[in-house]
């Protein structure tokens, strides 16, 4: 405490105390942000729901909104976007767990700096270019290799949602199982176990919550997905239900892209407006009930960490052991049953046989064996996704490097993009990231130093930590539809670059604030007592010995979100993107930008196919150019600061 | 290893072996429904616009008598996107308008009498609407002097090089001791889109100062923006509908169109449809294209 001798203590206090609320209100901006969404999302979608009632607009069977009469049934749109999630989870689960493992366990280093960043990269797509692979590709093969009339299907929308959500599910887990206790490993080596016997028995259960978690998160990712699905899963105009259920040839419309397509063309104010503002509030609920899920089994392992758990037996161990038998030989005999009806008699003798003849072969392998034959499934999984981003890049730089030229890249568009370049849309997307970051960082790290410098934690710190969670599990396109419903209709902005940088800004919000806290937290406390103790004010101490050596921390996470503003489509498709060669000069006019060029050839233009591939690999070496920068500012900075 | 370990390692066997069976089960199942598919004949793949489009609007009227759509109809968000998936798609049938007819898709006789711009203007083409700029009260200034230059023979060349049919009777446009700057902005119609954008190009040529901006996004989209004020002029490829009437905008006709039902090049089922057989196939009454050959 400075003496009360000091001439600057009062103006001083006064300062420190300015400061203090400031960085208050941009650590609650994050609440007051996801208040309003909920809040504009309820007041539009509340005249629907009104009108139709709650239970008939959720179980009604039929979306028909431009009928007559109108039908408001939203019923088929929440299967397709809860059946979309489970196929994609059935391709990234087995892959994103088998590369964690692999991350982790068996890698060696030099393996793995290669691994790692790769499957980053796949993060770096933006979702309207794995759109446009899917559109172009995908679609085309599997109507060709499975003989179906269409390919844009269920299956299509589930294989890319599944290829998206693998980075965000692989990184968790693997530091889930990373995180277990080196004591447990060692323990289990020691008595003998192989490397597999412990990664089965000791670390992936171990890891489990922190996997569990991971998975949620990749649910929550793929359920609040809207312009890869957009554009390869048919969208049938009622919204259909797959006969039979496990169809997976059928097409399918989910929330997003009912979102996403109807947005742009509705009357605002009509009755089909209110019911799009419903279907953004059912699909906010179902993610933020995803995502609350993900935080609860994450903040349990942070506590079960620090005690030592004891499991209560209600059964003793051998009842316990039959009651298990008898469940699983029930429903193994129901699957049976199912496969019988469903392939016939012969196929499900086949198969019941080989599944008896790998139940014997497994008794008879040695661990050895065993694990050779996990080793080669795991790395199995790693090589099947590079080969996905390898197919996936090769496509887009095979297709795009014939149109890019200086010409492609400094000028205007000519005959609907078909010729000419891009560059009003490189620059459009320039100015809107710019903005978004301008308004996103001063808020995100003011919250995250209120939050870890200037708070303990408490009642209020739980409330901005839940809202910047909330915000971060939110869909892009829920973004957009409230942007568009306040920025451009309610505070009358129009479609306007400045429309857009808002909505994006708050989209990158919770990341900036997450990767700033990081950055505070692994500078010691140590250094602070110091500062503090030679008379520094609290801010003194934050602005001249905390942030300097935070700063590459903060900027890393300030290029992340730079790189996820440039590539989002979605928060910018109904608040400020046109179709135009024009260069804004004022805030208040629309911009082009990348993805929504690239979006609107590749959906809208005939014949563009060079400038889609074009625009498509600039939009790809922009983002993943941002995602490179932090990745190596990220190692750099962790190799070079040693405390 | 003793034989004292192995109930565990048995149940985790069994946990393997039920997953793998359950795997199987779903996968057997799912493509069977694939198989049974094939054994019908070629499937019509029913591709259309959103349900906020004009070109829907005007189908759905005109076509469909009102009557619902067959729950397969895939949904697109433009004219471009129907003609692009329609030709990917061997099965597919498609309506767009006239001026997104190309190499890449079959345009169909209709009633046998086929979609080109002279049957549409002689009236023996069944299926054509106008097209529509709408202002917020009468227009004025950029948006006035924009839409004489469309209404003109210059501007009516543009309507027609796009594949659309012009309006007959010009005159010259003239922009002699006129200038304009500032900005003028258009959205709507995605039919009505490439006309706008090529016309806004030479428009700008005639006056340098002036910006113009023409998005895409649909007939409701432009008549709501324009209502609202965010752009000065909307595209419409529909007429009002009953409750937009009271939203003070003046219309003006630029042009017509035809509605080309298109399918893809490798369909040699058919030649040409009635508008009978239109109707029943976006009904899903007709659902494969050999059951089209026998009827």
């Amino acid at each position: 405490m400075p003496t009360s001798s000091w001439p600057t203590r009062k103006s001083r206090t006064l300062r420190e105390n300015g400061i203090r609320l400031l960085l208050f209100l941009a650590a609650f901006s994050a609440v007051i942000v996801i208040f309003s969404i909920i809040y504009f999302l309820f007041q539009d979608a509340f005249p629907i729901f009104q009108k139709v009632g709650i239970i008939q607009f959720i179980a009604g069977m039929r979306w028909n909104p431009t009928g007559t009469p109108p039908l408001y049934g939203a019923f088929p749109l929440i299967v397709g976007t809860l059946l979309v999630t489970i196929g994609a989870m059935a391709i990234a689960i087995p892959l994103s767990l088998g590369s964690a493992i692999f991350i982790s366990e068996i890698a060696t280093p030099r393996l793995k700096a290669v691994i790692k960043p790769a499957i980053e990269l796949l993060a770096g797509i933006p979702s309207v270019v794995f759109g446009f692979f899917g559109l172009i590709i995908l679609t085309t093969w599997i109507q060709t290799t499975f003989n179906v009339p269409t390919g844009e299907t269920w299956l299509a929308g589930s294989i890319l949602l599944g290829i998206m959500a693998i980075p965000t599910i692989t990184s968790v887990a693997e530091d889930a199982i990373s995180s277990v206790p080196k004591e447990y490993k060692e323990g289990s080596l020691a008595l003998g176990a192989t490397r597999w016997q412990t990664i089965r028995r000791v670390l992936v259960p171990t890891a489990m919550s922190g996997i569990t978690a991971a998975i949620i998160l990749g649910i929550g990712r793929a359920i609040g997905e809207t312009m890869a699905v957009l554009m390869v899963c048919g969208n049938p105009t009622y919204g259909l239900i797959p006969q039979p259920i496990t169809n997976i040839f059928t097409p399918i419309k989910t929330l997003t892209a009912t979102l996403g397509i109807e947005m742009g063309e509705v009357a605002a104010g009509s009755n089909h407006y209110y019911a799009l503002f419903g279907l953004a509030l059912i699909l906010l609920i179902i993610t933020l009930a995803v995502n609350i899920l993900a935080t609860v089994i994450l903040g349990r392992l942070r506590e079960k960490k620090a005690q030592i758990t004891t499991k209560k037996h209600l059964f003793p161990q051998k009842t316990k052991t039959q009651m298990k038998q008898a469940v699983y030989l029930l429903i193994g005999l129901t699957l049976i049953l199912l496969l019988f009806t469903a392939a016939g008699p012969l196929i499900t003798i086949l198969i019941v046989l080989i599944l008896i003849t790998a139940y014997y072969l497994n008794k008879r392998f040695t661990e050895k064996i065993k694990q050779r034959l996990a080793f080669f499934i795991l790395g199995a999984t790693i090589v099947t996704i590079l080969i996905i981003l390898g197919i996936i890049l090769a496509y887009i730089i095979g297709n795009g490097l014939p149109a890019l030229n200086i010409d492609f890249l400094t000028q205007g568009p000519t005959n609907l993009g078909r010729t000419g370049g891009i560059f009003p849309s490189i620059i459009g997307t320039l100015y809107l990231v710019a903005g978004a970051i301008a308004i996103a960082l001063p808020l995100g790290v003011g919250a995250a130093i209120y939050l870890h410098e200037y708070t303990k934690e408490g009642t209020i710190t739980k409330i901005i930590r839940a809202a910047a969670d909330l915000l971060n599990g939110t869909p892009s396109i829920v973004f957009g539809l409230f942007g568009f419903a306040f920025f451009v209709l309610y505070l009358k902005l129009g479609f306007s670059l400045l429309a857009g940088q808002i909505t994006l800004a708050f989209m990158i919000l919770p990341t900036i604030i997450r990767t700033t806290e990081e950055a505070l937290i692994s500078i010691p406390n140590t250094i602070r007592e110091g500062s503090l103790a030679l008379g520094a004010t609290k801010w003194q101490t934050t602005r001249n010995v905390v942030l300097p050596p935070a700063a590459p921390g903060i900027l890393t996470g300030a290029i992340l979100g730079i790189g996820r503003a440039a590539g989002e489509t979605a928060p910018i498709l109904f608040t400020a993107v046109v179709f135009s060669n024009y260069i804004p000069n004022s805030i208040l006019q629309p911009v082009n930008a990348l993805p929504y060029h690239l979006f609107t050839l590749a959906t809208s233009v005939p014949g563009s196919q060079t400038n889609q591939a074009g625009t498509a690999l600039v939009l790809l070496l922009l983002v993943i150019g941002f995602y490179l920068i932090a990745i190596l500012l990220r190692s750099r900075y962790q190799k070079t600061t040693k405390w | 290893m003793s034989q004292h370990t192995t109930p565990p390692h048995r149940k985790n066997i069994g946990i393997v072996l039920l997953t793998l069976l359950l795997l199987t089960t779903l996968g057997v199942t799912m493509f069977s429904g694939c198989t049974q598919q094939q054994t019908q004949g070629t499937s019509i793949v029913l591709i259309g616009r959103d349900s906020a489009s004009g070109t829907r609007d005007f189908f759905w009227t005109n076509v469909m008598g009102k009557t619902n759509f067959s729950q397969n109809l895939l949904e697109k968000n433009s004219n471009g996107a129907i003609q692009l998936t329609v030709a990917q798609t061997p099965g597919a049938i498609g309506y767009v308008g006239l001026g997104f007819i190309d190499a890449t898709v079959k345009a169909l006789p209709i009633n046998n009498v086929a979609p080109t711009v002279a049957h549409v203007l002689d009236n023996t083409y069944p299926i054509s609407r106008d097209l529509y700029m709408f202002t917020k009260g009468n227009a004025t200034g950029a948006a006035l002097e924009f839409i004489l230059y469309i209404q003109s023979t210059e501007g009516q060349a543009i309507v027609q090089h796009e594949g659309f049919v012009p309006i007959q009777n010009t005159t010259h446009y003239s922009n002699a001791g006129k200038t304009l700057s500032g900005t003028l902005t258009l959205s709507g119609s995605t039919t009505v889109f490439p006309i706008a954008e090529k016309a806004s190009t030479s428009f700008k040529t005639l006056y340098p100062n002036l910006q113009i901006t023409v998005s895409p996004g649909g007939s409701g989209a432009g008549i709501t923006a324009v209502s609202q004020g965010t752009v000065n002029i909307g595209m419409s490829s529909r007429n009002l509908q009953p409750s937009e009437t009271t939203l003070g905008l003046v219309r003006y006709t630029i042009g017509k169109d035809g509605i080309a039902i298109i399918v893809n090049p490798q369909n040699t089922y058919v030649t040409g449809l009635t508008l009978t057989q239109i109707k029943a196939i976006y009904q899903g009454q007709i659902t494969t294209w050999n059951q089209l050959q026998t009827t």
